[in-house]
């Protein structure tokens, strides 16, 4: 958990750009895998881009998931490439972990957990936010 | 200016398609540069000129093209959207695309996200 006055402050003088709340389970719906599709395209164009995890959009965090157990493509492991596309910015609501019972054991490194104040101020310093 | 971008992830069949709807024709009668509205997820079935609602129910995909021809609006879908829902968006005169609809990508979403001031979803 990453939640020092410097790293608040070098993310507020970034401002702005996408922020992509996952707000959906991994393997029930496409809303994960459509996420990632926008969130990999702003990558690309050099736009910077945070992404967001929470309610049960938590689940695409946790480790030791494997999607072609139920035939389903396994997305998550696309998780990985983003630091290949400059996406640095990823935050996780505590309390949605909390709610679920689930660790703080992500499948990806940089996973900042906010309280739900700091991940809603962290949210609002974004200019667009889509959610899916 | 103050622009605004609009996407669209709901099928042409949904209550929340009136809602945008409504909401984009007020900014635009309010002369709000609207720069486009992007479809995406479901929002895609909106360009597939096979879909036939009953005709006492709400017509979205005729109002979307009544908006674009009266405003000039640009409506966006997304390919890998469309072509996963059936719509085959390879050729150019495709008679499966309504014709009011541009065929785009995900870049076009950047591009749009980019230029507005704001960018609302529904």
């Amino acid at each position: 958990m990453i939640s020092s006055d410097t790293q608040e402050e070098s993310n507020l003088a970034q401002g702005n750009g996408l922020a992509i709340i996952n707000s959906k389970a991994p393997f029930s719906s496409d809303f994960g895998k459509d996420a990632l599709d926008v969130a990999l395209i702003f990558g690309s164009f050099e736009q910077k881009i945070s992404l967001f995890f929470q309610g049960d959009g938590v689940y695409q965090l946790i480790a030791k998931q494997d999607g072609t157990l139920v035939s389903i493509k396994d997305y998550l492991k696309t998780f990985s490439a983003f630091e290949f596309y400059d996406i640095e910015d990823i935050y996780v609501c505590q309390q949605s972990l909390v709610n679920r019972q689930l660790d703080e054991t992500f499948h990806i490194e940089n996973v900042n957990v906010l309280a739900s104040v700091e991940f809603g101020l962290a949210l609002n310093r974004h200019q667009h936010v889509l959610r899916f | 200016m103050k622009t605004l971008a609009v996407v669209v992830t709901t099928p042409p069949y949904s209550p929340l398609t009136v809602t945008a709807l409504t909401y984009v024709e007020t900014a635009l009668t309010a002369g709000i540069n609207v720069i486009g509205v992007f479809f995406y997820q479901d929002g895609a079935m909106h360009a597939n000129e096979n879909i036939s609602i009953a005709s006492d129910e709400y017509q979205a995909i005729a109002q979307w093209q009544r908006l674009q021809q009266q405003y000039q609006l640009p409506l966006h879908i997304c390919i890998t959207a469309a072509e996963k829902r059936g719509i085959a968006c390879d050729s150019v005169d495709n008679e499966q695309i309504n014709e009011a609809f541009t065929v785009s990508g995900l870049g076009e979403l950047v591009e749009l996200t980019t230029k507005a001031t704001r960018l609302v979803q529904f």
